[in-house]
């Protein structure tokens, strides 16, 4: 009887494991207040090797997720409008836009502006704005840059790329040992190399069982649980949630329950995700539509066997170059093409970013090849991931109405 | 000769030397490996924008997609770019560029597209080692694909052509500093794209010729070398300029926007002469004229050098580094207001600017922002803000 | 040298109204007049010119002429033509000397001059590319909410509760200003709604050139009493609004003719 009531009533199911992301936030929230205040904090990007400063003792959080909790709050157009008043461009990112905005202005944004950095550590395998955007925190806040350069790559890594970014990570090392008095030592590396590979393995395995039907994951659960394998990769609370997760994903598989709860429709989800409005997936759901796989929440990968400090940096230079971003179209259709294939997908929506070239650019060739590959159809929406004045949601749903009503 | 004038005589000897049975290849980013370029026998031509195309870009970039690779773009979609066996797209510079050389493959895929990828960094060891090696693996696939293999003595013979254009183009750049109206700035931005977009011997002999003439005018002679080493040295104390030089003096500072867009600009203000811009700090102009040449025994490494050293180029790291740069040079260089260009969703030049603004305000002087695209889209809008530039300078 | 003619006139042709200014020899205004620019820049400045001249009693030779405005070039018989920023710089500082701020809000663009002592433009930022804090914004949504342009601002003064409406862009604002036609605000919290959106906007513009008070505000969008006070609330100043804040480019042309 109650089930029947859950099924009427709410069309999608809330994850029991997304409790604890409030802890995890508020813990890291603490303990980079305290590293920040010891003279012993780094704000990163999201493709960072984070692994190495957490096993140097060094404290890291992450503007990006900052910018997701901003956008989350609904306060980007606000925040980002601080960095306007800068003269920054409406132009450029809304990430760093919301992030250079809440570094000038601390006070009025208490939840997303970051405590005081003593460095910045930057990796370009994201994007290349990351370079500019920490630039320009360093002429704000007067921490160095380290940046960590990973070109792009096409095809296979060749050896002077890898070469180059070895010796980036090498440089990396010095940068933080003597700027934190401290030292990267074998046995601690390994240790948070072997955590981050656990909390990656799980979190994997977490995506993987979607491809069951109903998938017992949506997109926007995927995309909150997200967070504790960027921001806090590296630590045991980490590994400790991903087991939650998975147990509880293992369980809905088992008893054949999804995410929404009458899942008729399967689509891919394609690029960062409107962090203001959510609900537009809750809202899909209650037509049935459901999220089995996204190429946001795909990037990661990848288990680091190495047995010390030399190997594990070596295992570094292919998993940190080789990120879903830092490879080029062919191999974003590729990518797409396959999540379609495994997970048995109806269809996809590219969500067209504004703020993101390096992920949005090429969508609209991708589109055409992706459904002459795969045979199913898709539909490109335009907006912003943080920048709400960007979302127009009627000409959204006139899109998104006219794929969903292909599948009748 | 007109600006088109001299765009038309370009297109022509390009021709002529295509014809010749020589193969041209296209480059975007103007940081290129010419020398290596004309070691292979094959013809560099810096692609330029052209400002009257159509928008023709929509089926496949966004409107968000930087105006420079709109343009681009929708000239190759109809048509529009020069007749060339290939081109070289520049990676790891920026997102809208490297997105440009993805989309290119797929939408034309019977164009040869090579790729060149930079380290984002200063000139370290590292940084010429990588770049170093991608010059020599792009020389081997030039020769696999196009079927000419790099030869020394060409390659000799490129560094001396490139050389030479060089060091006539910043003649001229240096002669403006001192006597701004010895030759327009339309007239220097035409003679040096002429010599990037067909880079032959006609092309160097007009700059050569223009070099030679105002030296002989200016009776500079000296000052002239002993800015020159300043600037290449980047000990711009040595520069030393005369006083009492004609007011106003502006510099404009930006990426990849033309010069010619900023000499089209000035034409249609009245009575005012673009004397009064007497140095640019652009991509397509000064950066590329200022690049020091390759030195050293291996070719890719002496090119990678060259390359990396090019002064102040936004798609490098280092904002400290260039805006040092930029103070140290404007302050000996009696300047009186600037101009930044900031082209439509060019990410290095939004970033950048409010950066500029405040250390150009600490030097206490003015500075105005361009908001600009090479479709120069209402042109009389730019106008009236270095029209109001101007008359505020004026008033000081 | 021969002595320019010596009574002052200054032209403000913009893209949607032509202004003209005579001064007397005081510095006061002897005559003006406006009208639309129509089709031809050149056509209303000749016909303004004939209307100031018979107004004052005399001739176009014995005037000198600036003229201002988006169709400044193209008056033929100016002595010079100076841009509508150093223009209304100087209007304004002529008008008021204490003003350090001055916001022009007009059909097809938006500025803000901070303006030095000497009453010229010490720094100035444009908005010229996009409609949204423009008449142009105000004029669209007026239709949307079927009421005329000059009924807009009292509307807009009526409500308690203004529409949030968060879109920059006026073509997604309309589509926001529709939306919330259906939903069934009241047309007066939409009004105010896209008065507080405008004003935003200018704010924002306006932040870049710092703001000093006394702030003033010319233009043809400053008469909406709606946008005065939204303005008004956002940046925290009060307003200084001259009396013909359509004349204040004409008026600083014409002082510089003066001189």
């Amino acid at each position: 009887m109650t089930e029947e009531r859950e099924k009427t009533e709410k069309p999608y199911r809330k994850l029991e494991t997304q409790a604890f992301l409030q802890q995890i936030a508020f813990r890291q929230g603490f303990e980079a207040l305290e590293a920040s205040e010891n003279g012993r904090l780094t704000w990163v990007t999201s493709g960072f090797p984070v692994e190495i400063p957490i096993a140097m003792d060094v404290g890291v959080v992450y503007p990006e997720q900052a910018g997701a909790i901003i956008g989350a709050q609904k306060i980007g157009p606000e925040v980002c409008g601080y960095a306007e008043d800068l003269g920054y461009s409406q132009e450029l990112c809304s990430y760093a836009r919301a992030s250079i905005g809440s570094t000038q202005r601390p006070d009025d944004v208490p939840m997303g502006s970051l405590p005081p950095p003593q460095a910045l550590l930057a990796c370009n395998n994201i994007c290349g704005t990351v370079l500019r955007w920490y630039d320009a925190i360093s002429e704000m806040t007067g921490a160095p840059v380290f940046l960590l350069d990973t070109p792009p790559v096409e095809g296979e890594q060749l050896p002077h790329h890898r070469a180059y970014v070895r010796n980036g990570l090498n440089e990396l090392v010095g940068f933080l040992s003597s700027t934190f008095n401290t030292t990267l030592e074998d046995d601690k590396f390994r240790n948070v190399a072997d955590l981050s590979s656990n909390a990656i393995n799980l979190w994997t395995n977490s995506l993987e069982a979607c491809k069951n039907k109903p998938s017992p994951l949506n997109c926007a659960d995927r995309f909150l649980t997200m967070a504790p394998v960027v921001s806090s990769r590296g630590t045991e609370h980490c590994v400790e949630f991903y087991e939650m997760l998975f147990a509880e994903v293992e369980d809905r598989v088992k008893q054949n329950i999804g995410a929404v709860g009458d899942e008729k429709i399967r689509l891919l989800w394609d690029n960062i995700p409107p962090w203001f409005i959510l609900r537009f997936f809750n809202q899909l759901a209650a037509r049935g539509v459901s999220f089995p796989a996204d190429t946001y929440t795909h990037a990661w990968s990848g288990a680091i066997e190495g047995v010390d400090v030399s190997s594990i940096l070596d295992e570094m230079v292919g998993m940190y170059s080789n990120v879903y971003l830092n490879k080029g179209l062919n191999a974003k259709i590729d990518k797409m093409c396959q999540l379609i294939k495994d997970y048995d997908l109806d269809g996809f929506i590219m969500f067209s970013v504004r703020s993101c070239k390096r992920y949005s650019l090429g969508q609209m060739a991708s589109k055409e090849i992706v459904t002459e590959r795969t045979g199913v159809p898709g539909v490109i929406i335009e907006g912003d991931m943080v920048d709400s004045r960007l979302f127009n949601e009627a000409q959204i749903q006139t899109r998104v109405d006219a794929l969903l009503e292909m599948f009748v | 000769m007109t600006f088109d004038e001299v765009i038309e005589q370009s297109k022509v000897e390009l021709g002529e030397m295509v014809e010749s049975g020589r193969l041209a290849i296209g480059i975007f980013y103007p940081h290129a490996p010419y020398e290596l370029i004309l070691a292979h026998g094959f013809i560099p031509t810096l692609l330029r924008t052209d400002s009257n195309i159509g928008g023709a870009y929509e089926t496949s970039l966004q409107t968000f997609a930087c105006s420079l690779i709109r343009n681009m773009y929708s000239q190759r979609e109809m048509n529009q770019l020069p007749e060339v066996s290939g081109f070289i797209f520049p990676g790891n510079t920026c997102d809208s560029l490297q997105n440009l050389g993805d989309v290119w493959r797929v939408r034309f895929p019977e164009d040869n597209v090579f790729r060149l990828t930079y380290p984002v960094a200063d000139t370290s060891e590292a940084s010429i080692r990588f770049l170093a090696e991608e010059l020599r693996l792009l020389s081997e696939k030039l020769s696999n694909e196009l079927g000419q293999p790099f030869f020394d003595d060409e390659y000799s013979k490129a560094v001396d052509f490139m050389q030479s254009f060089r060091e006539a183009a910043q003649t001229l750049y240096i002669v403006r500093l001192l006597v701004p109206d010895i030759i327009t700035y339309s007239s220097l931005a035409s003679l040096v794209r002429g010599f990037l977009s067909a880079p032959g011997d006609g092309a160097l002999e007009r700059v050569r010729t223009a070099a030679k003439q105002v030296v002989d005018e200016s009776g500079f002679r000296e000052d002239i070398e002993r800015i020159r080493k300043g600037i290449l040295t980047h000990q711009f104390q040595d520069i030393k300029l005369p006083p009492n030089l004609p007011r106003p003096r502006i510099a404009v500072l930006g990426g990849m926007t033309e010069p010619e867009a900023i000499a089209k600009i000035i034409e249609i203000l009245p009575k005012t002469s673009d004397s009064v811009i007497v140095l640019d700090i652009l991509s397509f102009g000064f950066k590329t004229v200022f690049t020091p040449p390759p030195d050293g025994s291996d070719p890719f490494s002496a090119m990678a050098q060259s390359i990396l050293a090019s002064p102040g180029e936004p798609t490098q790291e280092g904002l400290r580094n260039r805006v040092t740069y930029l103070k140290d040079l404007i302050s000996n260089l009696n300047i009186h207001g600037l101009i930044v260009c900031e082209q439509s969703f060019c990410d290095p030049d939004e970033f950048e600017t409010p950066s500029l603004e405040k250390a150009v305000s600490e030097m206490n002087l003015p500075i105005v922002r361009l908001p600009i695209d090479p479709e120069l889209s209402d042109l009389s809008r730019l106008g009236v803000r270095i029209q109001s530039f101007l008359e505020q300078l004026e008033s000081e | 040298m021969a002595e320019l003619p010596a009574i002052p006139v200054g032209l403000d042709i913009g893209s949607t109204t032509a202004k003209g200014v005579l001064l007397n020899p005081d510095k006061t205004v002897l005559t003006k007049y406006l009208q639309n620019t129509g089709a031809s820049v050149s056509a209303s400045a000749n016909s303004i010119m004939e209307r100031l001249c018979d107004a004052a009693g005399v001739s176009r030779e014995q005037c000198t002429v600036i003229a201002t405005g988006y169709g400044r070039a193209s008056v033929d018989f100016a002595m010079r033509n100076v841009t509508e920023i150093t223009c209304h710089s100087i209007g304004v500082h002529h008008l008021n000397p204490n003003i350090r701020l001055l916001i022009d809000v007009g059909g097809q663009d938006s500025k803000a001059i901070r303006i030095g002592k000497n009453g010229r433009p010490e720094d100035f930022q444009l908005n010229d590319k996009c409609s949204a804090g423009t008449g142009r914004f105000l004029e669209v949504m007026a239709r949307v909410l079927d009421v005329s342009l000059d009924e807009l601002g009292p509307l807009a003064l009526k409500s308690k509760n203004p529409s949030q409406i968060s879109s920059t862009c006026t073509v997604f604002a309309e589509s926001e200003v529709i939306g919330r036609i259906g939903s069934g605000d009241a047309p007066e919290d939409i009004a105010a709604g896209v008065h507080l959106a405008m004003a935003s906007k200018v704010r924002s513009l306006a932040k870049q050139v710092k703001i000093e008070p006394p702030v003033g505000v010319t233009g043809g969008v400053s008469l909406n009493p709606a946008f005065r006070h939204y303005l008004s609330k956002q940046i925290e100043c009060t307003l200084w609004m001259p009396k013909d804040p359509q004349f204040t480019g004409a008026l600083g042309a014409a002082l510089l003719a003066f001189e």
